[in-house]
């Protein structure tokens, strides 16, 4: 009974009037317009909402560069594209960027994420030559392409807008949503007028068993 | 923050007023971004660690110099940016599968009026039974039990009155 769709939403909706994270599962997709939809209302219900004293304190000591930054967890900064900065930095990540003359620079360098190890994102006969697909490994997200029987990755996060990439398939490119940027499917951009850097790769393997496999972190 | 850069052009790191603590400010325009977000995902612990990921991929790039009104723009482009990735992770989709629902407007006035207004157009668009139940449920905080008792009807049949509803105000958005 619980697999009626009716029933599924309501146990989402539920959730959400109780204040509660969503929480979706594999076949949510189908519905993800009446999901989404009630998210929006959920988030109507008690008018506009500020952050929490204690979130927003933690947010000002965080940017304050106060010792309190260690609440920035490496696994977050990761899942923000910033791993190696993170490292390099070796804490106190977002105060340190808000100094003037600081700016996080990408380049072609694998992203070796601390405490790495492989996630199986694919079955090698699920890529096709030419199109990229969006897979995670724990923390870090990449596109994955085929070539042969080999596979190349590269990071899901613009090298110079810090946001996610989407595959243009039409222009075989990946396409950045929040400004006129492209890059090539081996992380180059795709324009020689502005030297933006190429997108960090990520390693990416393909198993005897034909799985492919992404280094990431959890 | 599109709409700001020369065709063509990427946008170029946004500058803090050097007048003012980067902090402070950063702060502020997050409550914004947080109010944005909580409007889009409907729970607070959700809306905090997206609030949490556009501070933490956007703010690295401001530095001192620039309008206030060119910060904003860049954190919600990112905020959109990270919701993207938040609704394509939870539901197993890719961006570009999602992305039509997810046109998801710059606002320049408080959040919260922008959000309210849209979902009481949404609901006043609705026919009487559908947007009596999701009134009920979600702005009155009623059972689904309260809502048949309400409405004359069984719980089953609410069950099912509120998936409808749902989607028809998924598909009055989307023609907006």
């Amino acid at each position: 009974m619980n697999d009626k769709p009716e029933n599924r939403i309501d146990k989402i909706v539920s959730d959400l009037l109780r204040g509660k994270r969503l929480k979706l599962r594999a076949g949510d997709a189908e519905e993800k317009a009446a999901i989404t939809t009630a998210a929006r209302l959920a988030g109507a219900r008690q008018g506009p909402q500020r952050m929490h004293p204690a979130f927003r304190k933690r947010i000002e000591q965080t940017l304050g560069q106060g010792p309190e930054s260690a609440w920035v967890t490496r696994r977050a900064a990761i899942v923000a594209g910033l791993g190696l900065a993170v490292g390099a930095a070796g804490g106190g990540l977002v105060g340190r960027a808000l100094a003037p003359e600081v700016a996080v620079s990408y380049g072609a360098r694998p992203i070796e994420p601390v405490n790495g190890r492989w996630f199986d994102v694919a079955a090698l006969t699920d890529l096709v030559e030419g199109h990229g697909k969006r897979v995670s490994a724990g923390a870090v997200s990449a596109y994955v392409f085929r070539s042969g029987d080999s596979v190349s990755a590269v990071s899901s996060v613009c090298s110079h807008l810090p946001c996610e990439l989407w595959w243009n398939a039409k222009a075989g490119v990946l396409a950045c949503p929040c400004h006129p940027a492209n890059f090539m499917p081996d992380g180059l951009p795709s324009s020689k007028s502005y030297h933006l850097p190429a997108l960090n790769t990520v390693h990416a393997r393909v198993t005897d068993a034909g799985r492919v496999e992404v280094w990431g972190a959890e | 923050m599109p709409s700001e850069d020369p065709p063509g052009e990427p946008a170029e790191v946004i500058e803090l007023p050097a007048a003012s603590r980067a902090s402070d400010i950063a702060v502020n325009e997050l409550e914004l971004v947080y109010a944005f977000i909580y409007a889009r995902v409907g729970n607070r612990a959700d809306a905090e660690d997206l609030t949490q990921q556009v501070a933490m991929k956007a703010i690295p790039r401001l530095r001192q110099g620039a309008p206030a009104s060119a910060i904003r723009g860049y954190l919600f482009a990112t905020a959109r940016s990270v919701l993207g990735a938040f609704w394509s992770t939870r539901l197993g989709l890719s961006e570009a599968e999602l992305r039509e629902d997810l046109v998801l407007v710059t606002p320049t006035d408080p959040p919260s009026e922008e959000g309210a207004a849209t979902v009481q157009e949404i609901l006043e668009r609705l026919s009487d039974n559908y947007r009596r139940v999701l009134e009920l449920r979600f702005l009155h905080g009623y059972s689904l039990k309260e809502v048949a008792a309400e409405m004359k009807s069984t719980v089953g049949a609410v069950k099912v009155m509120q998936l409808r509803a749902l989607r028809a105000a998924a598909k009055v958005r989307l023609d907006q």
